[in-house]
């Protein structure tokens, strides 16, 4: 609903029977309290109570009481008594609000509204037993800012803690050992032994490059005997580019990236991928975490705006867009809640987004709090208002370089000088045929289609055969210099905002665009008792209001308790496989406990002074003996810690639907590490699955095998059509940030392993490869298989197992060897070995 | 990683489920459609990480929070939205009017309007059975059924707009990425059986309905419990058929081998659930293989019954197909069934913005047919009594005019008619009212979450305490408000 339709409803209302029967005799106060207890009470029983009296309350309103019915429920003040139409109660029952019409079953008759208008002009009169105390409780439970509550441990400042003594310090490699270790101590628990180095190097490419390692690496690892043979491994991972293709995962999960709108069009985003692309870039140069945030934030608004900040804002245009809404003002507010939402769980781990439409029910994060907030963003301008041009003028910009604007002019000016040059040369030719024409000929002419077929009957009687020829040629030229352009400038996908000044903003009551509460000025929250923002003035003419620049320097000032130890937890979530909290993007009151309170500060401490550099963070886990512990069970710590709350061991994982991919086409030889960044690339869809799309296979392309071999990350992501193996396989949601990842066990993913078109292609490839490298013995192609498959050299017993299988391929079901061999290859991209790490 | 019991209780909106969900923290794990782990392999091996408990599946068959009047669920689902004023909301107050320029209020696709050019119906209408209903002559079979049947004159939903309005009916909310009605089932209910989805959805053979894959999506919830699209011709379900070149005693030898490699593994981590979980996976799928096809093979109905779903007439063949599978699928125990009539865009669905006559005329015919075969097959093999009915599209449509010229009508989400029929359903009654026109619901209005709390309340669930906790709120399909069931139909 728009306002325009609000105040025409307005209108409608002053012609209704409410304000028809304004001239009322005036009721003496005992007349008032009767036309109460035998008109209103009555009715407010019988149409009212089932929701808003007694012990069922809905909405937080109570209608049993005038304390109640004044007090007003969670969208606010029921009643206005100096403006009664313009009370909340009285808009309801005249279904003037979309969204509060009530009572919801139908409207009442207009003579049962004027009873309730009547008495709302009167002033509420009641009976005794209607004024009291009846639902005068407090609306919710929700928790409140209190010195109690602000002394939640994720709401205290972080302080570094002493590193904790340990009974055995054999064990420990660095300190965060000792922190782990100090609690197995507590526990009388010890830590598992060190894993096998294959598993340990396995873990490590796995973790940092989302690959598996290469038989070289292996051979590498194993044969460097001295003891910084791992750090070694650990800085290589780290330097190499797959480094950031596989942290950059991570992060697209956070910020819920996905190449397309959603809904109806599910129209892709234009440019997109330079956003997945700074996201790696950013990783692989280890650029600070509170650079990164500021720029994702307010990469435009930083005092140098280059094209990698503008790229970075792409942050805000990576959500769900409805180009065709019910209701734009909204619409509107549901963008700017995604901006809201995926800000607070992502860089501080709080729930705000629940504080929408009412105080939140289980953190002390007021409705204010989350418009104050909010503020902070209410100036971007939408996506686009609906098709391709509006997304163009609101989100999308050039990011070319005055050198690269200075080569193109040159180019535009010389391309358009020599197309007028060929069109002066046409029409003067044009001119010389004209006296040829006859008749007819003459208005068919005046078609351009039309001139070579009719010039041709010409030649060469009346025109000669060169001069028809050059006029062809001219032609075909022109047509090439038109189709041709020169390539356009650079451009990204951005956040744009409506100038310098900023539209008021309220609380809106119950989340509702149309129904403004209080006003509120941006500010943070304020349980974290922070500073007042510091706005910078924009400069006249400035393209934005600076708020969201504000907003990132105070999310990455290193006195915010949450930024340091939410990003600290997710480090180690991705590392070890669950977080120190466990849910971390909820850090809140019921957010689950820390199991590491002291490690989870000492490492965001770390992180804060050593610059807000990951890849220190990673080394640092990496290496520690923690991180080295073996996967293995033990009896003691099955009994004492079934769940591992306390790191006795390393948790084995299975791997992600892009591990899988990638290493199925790392194990065969087919992934194209080499080329990154760009465009996103198609792999191929089952038609069975584009058929489920209201028109099978559109937004979906072809890219050539070498393309289609890329990595995972680099795979289009549509959120109507999501690739069928990452689907199976546990993909992130694309519409809200995915934190965790679930991990399921499914028939449907044995199936796809088992006779899907991926896996069998890729099969087929494996065998062409391992033939091609161990020839025809059948044992050392079993062996080839495994090895790569598991980057350990089977045992001889595998092998023999392996034998025996193509052997009876062969023999008895009569499959040619290159059959056989291809469903063995099969079968090792099937094994838990290849699919789970220890 | 290593699964955490879960109690036994079914604890859907306690802290059980929400500290199960934390704790795991990235292994929420479990093998969907537990049938394989029968008790002798469950005893033997799957226990959970305590070595004690257990383990138990996220989709074993759970019970419901009280005793169910329907345990199956058909949704037919009219893509496009069929208008109500040309099938069951029949409007005598509009005869003579067709033309006439009159004060209403509408909002479709073409934004909101005041007035309009009314549109009459082009169909006539006769009441029906016992009951009386008013069905228009679009569906001379299905009029045959009313007595059986609850209509629900008075629906309405948030959004005009196809999208949004799919998303609605099909997941409660007009935002993506909620999850959808079956998959609460299967969250709520699990699978009874072992070897067959427990939510499925057939797409109209035209194409599948906008936001594709949206409309069948788990959400937030993990994808087990999303819907498994199960297809009328060929291989049934994605995956299920052998690669070439494969046959069955290759495939056979291809999974012992396999499963001698994955115990061997298994060995020194017999703590991990999801390793033996992942073992019996591949046994489940090859018996799936052949359930499934099974399941789905029409061939081995009679003639009669064939002829009862329209398999006699190339138009109906299609959609009675569908419902046949229905019926069998409900049969062996599949919890939700969703077909869709309609697909693609324009008139390949019901979205008449053109031709109402010719479009009404061509969806009728496919589906009248084959909707009063599924009722009479269901009645006749005591399924009716057990299995939910749900008929209609994601709105209705206007009284008036989309255009200067022509009979098309826009969409209509302030009043439109569903119906429900058999899983305890009073037949032969109906519920609301639409005013004059049609143009908007007056009595007893209901709204899409009326209807979602319905199903649920038959289903044994009830609809304000199923939740799911996700990012900081125990999350219901029918929203944090709640939402009653229709009682009037109960």
């Amino acid at each position: 609903m728009n306002r325009s339709v609000v105040t025409a409803w307005f209108a409608c209302a002053l012609l209704s029977p409410v304000l028809a029967e304004a001239a009322d005799p005036v009721l003496s106060p005992r007349e008032q309290v009767a036309f109460f207890s035998s008109k209103v009470k009555p009715l407010l029983v019988k149409r009212c109570f089932k929701c808003h009296g007694g012990t069922k309350i809905k909405g937080g309103l109570h209608l049993d009481s005038r304390s109640g019915i004044m007090k007003g429920g969670d969208s606010g003040q029921a009643i206005n008594l100096k403006r009664p139409l313009k009370s909340l109660l009285l808009e309801a029952v005249n279904y003037e609000l979309e969204g509060y019409e009530m009572p919801p079953s139908g409207k009442l008759p207009a003579e049962q509204i004027a009873i309730l208008a009547r008495w709302v002009r009167m002033g509420l009169p009641v009976t005794p037993d209607f004024s009291g105390k009846i639902g005068n409780q407090p609306r919710s439970a929700s928790p409140m800012v209190t010195p109690e509550t602000k002394r939640f441990w994720s709401f205290q400042p972080v302080k570094r803690p002493a590193v904790p003594a340990v009974r055995d310090r054999r064990r420990v490699i660095n300190s965060i050992d000792a922190f782990v270790q100090s609690r197995l101590d507590a526990a009388g628990l010890t830590p598992a032994a060190p894993v096998s180095r294959v598993a340990l190097l396995r873990r490590a490419s796995y973790d940092l490059t989302g690959l598996p390692p290469t038989p070289a690496e292996v051979e590498d690892f194993l044969a460097d005997q001295s003891p910084r043979a791992f750090e070694r491994v650990v800085d290589r991972l780290l330097d190499s580019p797959h480094y950031g293709e596989r942290w950059a995962r991570h992060w697209l999960d956070l910020v819920r990236y996905a190449e397309t709108n959603s809904y109806e069009r599910d129209g892709a985003k234009p440019f997109v991928w330079r956003y997945r692309d700074y996201v790696i870039r950013s990783l692989n140069a280890d650029k600070p975490f509170d650079q990164f945030t500021r720029e994702q934030l307010a990469g435009d608004e930083l005092d140098t705006v280059t094209p990698e900040t503008q790229i970075a804002t792409g942050y805000y245009r990576l959500g769900i867009w409805q180009d065709e809404p019910v209701d734009r003002e909204q619409e509107l507010f549901e963008d700017l809640d995604d901006h809201v939402r995926t800000t607070g769980e992502v860089f501080l781990g709080l729930t705000v987004g629940c504080a929408r439409c009412h105080e939140h029910k289980l953190d002390p994060i007021s409705q204010r709090d989350y418009y104050r907030l909010l503020a902070f963003f209410r100036n971007i301008r939408r996506y686009g208002v609906r098709g391709r041009n509006t997304v163009e003028s609101a989100s999308i910009t050039s990011i070319a370089s005055e050198a690269d604007r200075k080569k193109n002019q040159k180019l535009v000016v010389q391309h358009q000088q020599e197309l007028k040059v060929i069109q002066r040369e046409i029409r003067e030719f044009l001119v010389t045929v004209k006296p040829l024409l006859k008749g007819g000929e003459v208005d068919d002419f005046k078609r351009e289609k039309n001139r070579v077929p009719i010039l041709k009957k010409k030649v060469p009687g009346k025109l000669p055969r060169a001069k028809f020829d050059a006029y062809v040629k001219l032609v075909a030229r022109r047509d090439r210099l038109r189709k041709y352009k020169p390539p356009g400038l650079a451009v990204a996908l951005v956040v744009k905002e409506n100038g310098p000044t900023v539209p008021q903003s309220y609380v809106q009551i119950r989340g509702n665009a149309h129904a403004r509460g209080e006003k509120v000025e941006p500010g943070f929250l304020e349980i974290l008792s922070p500073p007042k923002p510091n706005i910078r003035p924009p400069a006249k003419g400035a393209k934005s209001s600076n708020r969201r620049r504000a907003l990132a320097e105070w999310i990455t000032t290193p006195s915010n308790p949450l930024t340091a130890r939410v990003l600290a937890n997710r480090l180690w979530q991705y590392h070890f496989g669950r977080g120190i909290v466990r849910s971390p993007n909820n850090f809140g009151l019921q957010g689950r406990p820390p199991t590491h309170p002291r490690l989870l500060d000492w490492l965001a401490s770390e992180l804060v002074d050593g610059g807000w550099k990951l890849k220190r963070m990673h080394r640092l886990i990496m290496l520690s003996a923690t991180y080295r512990m073996s996967s293995a069970p033990s009896q003691a710590g099955l009994k004492a810690d079934p769940t591992n709350n306390l790191f006795w061991r390393f948790d084995m994982r299975r791997l992600s639907a892009e591990e899988i991919r990638d290493s199925v086409l790392a194990v065969n030889g087919a992934l194209n590490r080499g080329k990154m960044f760009g465009p996103s690339i198609y792999t191929i869809i089952p038609n069975e699955i584009k058929h489920g799309q209201s028109q099978p296979g559109s937004g979906w392309g072809n890219s050539p095998p070498a393309e289609r071999n890329r990595r995972s990350i680099y795979v289009h992501v549509k959120r109507s059509l999501v690739v069928p193996m990452f689907e199976t396989f546990d993909g992130a949601d694309l519409d809200t940030s995915c934190p965790v990842r679930f991990t399921t066990t499914q028939p449907t993913q044995s199936l796809a392993l088992l006779n899907g078109q991926f896996s069998n292609r890729e099969a087929e490839v494996f065998a062409r490869l391992v033939r091609g490298q161990a020839g025809k013995d059948r044992a050392k192609q079993v062996t080839l298989a495994l090895s790569r498959a598991t980057q350990r050299r089977p045992t001889e017993k595998e092998v023999r197992r392996g034998v025996a299988l193509i052997e009876a391929l062969e023999k008895q079901d009569k499959a040619s060897p290159e059959q056989a061999l291809k469903y063995f290859c099969l079968l090792t991209l099937n094994l838990n070995e290849f699919l789970y790490l220890d | 990683m290593t699964n955490q019991p879960i109690s036994s209780r079914p604890g859907f909106c306690g802290r059980t489920r929400r500290e199960f969900l934390w704790e795991t923290g990235a292994g929420f794990t479990g093998v969907a459609l537990s049938g394989l782990l029968d008790e002798g392999f469950l005893n033997q091996q799957a226990v959970a990480a305590d070595g004690t408990t257990r383990w138990q599946n996220p989709l074993r068959a759970k019970d419901p929070h009280f005793d169910p009047k329907a345990t199956n669920v058909i949704f037919l689902y009219m893509y496009g939205g069929p208008s109500h004023i040309d099938t069951f909301d029949y409007k005598p107050r509009m005869k003579g009017m067709d033309g006439k320029t009159v004060d209403v209020k509408t909002f479709g696709r073409g934004g909101r309007k005041n007035k309009g050019r009314i549109v009459e119906t082009r169909w006539n209408f006769k009441q029906h059975g016992q009951c009386g209903q008013w069905v228009s002559d679009l569906f001379p079979h299905f009029s045959t059924c009313v007595d059986d049947v609850a209509f629900l004159h008075s629906m309405t939903a948030d959004s005009p707009i196809h999208g949004s309005a799919m998303l609605m009916m099909n997941s409660g909310k007009i935002l993506s990425g909620s999850p959808c009605l079956g998959s609460w089932m299967n969250y709520g209910l699990g699978s009874v059986n072992e070897n067959l989805p427990g939510f499925v959805v057939m797409l109209d053979p035209r194409g599948g309905p906008i936001s594709g894959a949206k409309n069948w999506s788990a959400g937030y919830m993990p994808a087990n419990y999303q819907a498994t699209l199960v297809r009328a011709q060929g291989s049934p379900i994605l995956n299920l058929k052998l690669p070439s070149g494969l046959n069955q005693s290759m495939q056979r030898r291809l999974l012992d081998t396999l499963r001698a490699y994955n115990e061997q593994h298994r060995v020194k981590r017999s703590d991990n659930s999801d390793l033996a979980a992942r073992i019996a996976s591949y046994e489940l799928a090859y018996k799936m293989q052949t359930t499934a096809p099974e399941a789905t093979d029409l061939s081995s109905e009679t003639e009669a019954t064939q002829k009862m779903y329209g398999l006699d007439r190339k138009e109906s063949t299609p959609f009675g197909s569908q419902c046949l599978m229905a019926r069998r699928l409900v049969e062996r125990g599949v919890r939700f069934v969703q077909i869709y009539s309609g697909g693609n865009h324009n008139d390949a669905n019901w979205d008449a913005h053109g031709d109402l006559k010719r479009n009404h005329d061509m969806h009728a015919l496919e589906t009248d047919k084959p909707i009063t075969g599924l009722i009479n097959d269901l009645k006749q093999r005591g399924l009716f009594e057990k299995t939910l009915v749900v008929w209609g599209g994601e709105f209705g449509r206007q009284p008036t005019a989309e255009y200067a010229k022509g009979t098309g009508r826009d969409h209509n989400s302030y009043g439109f008619t569903m119906w429900m029929a058999g899983g305890g359903i009073k037949g032969g009654t109906s519920v609301g009212k639409t005013d004059e026109l049609g143009s908007r619901a007056v009595e007893d209005r209901l709204h899409v979450r009326n209807l979602h709390a319905t199903v649920l309340q038959q289903m044994g669930l009830d609809p304000n305490r199923l939740s799911y906790f996700f990012n900081g709120l125990d999350r219901k399909l029918v929203g944090v408000e709640g939402a009653e069931p229709i009682h009037q139909i109960i």
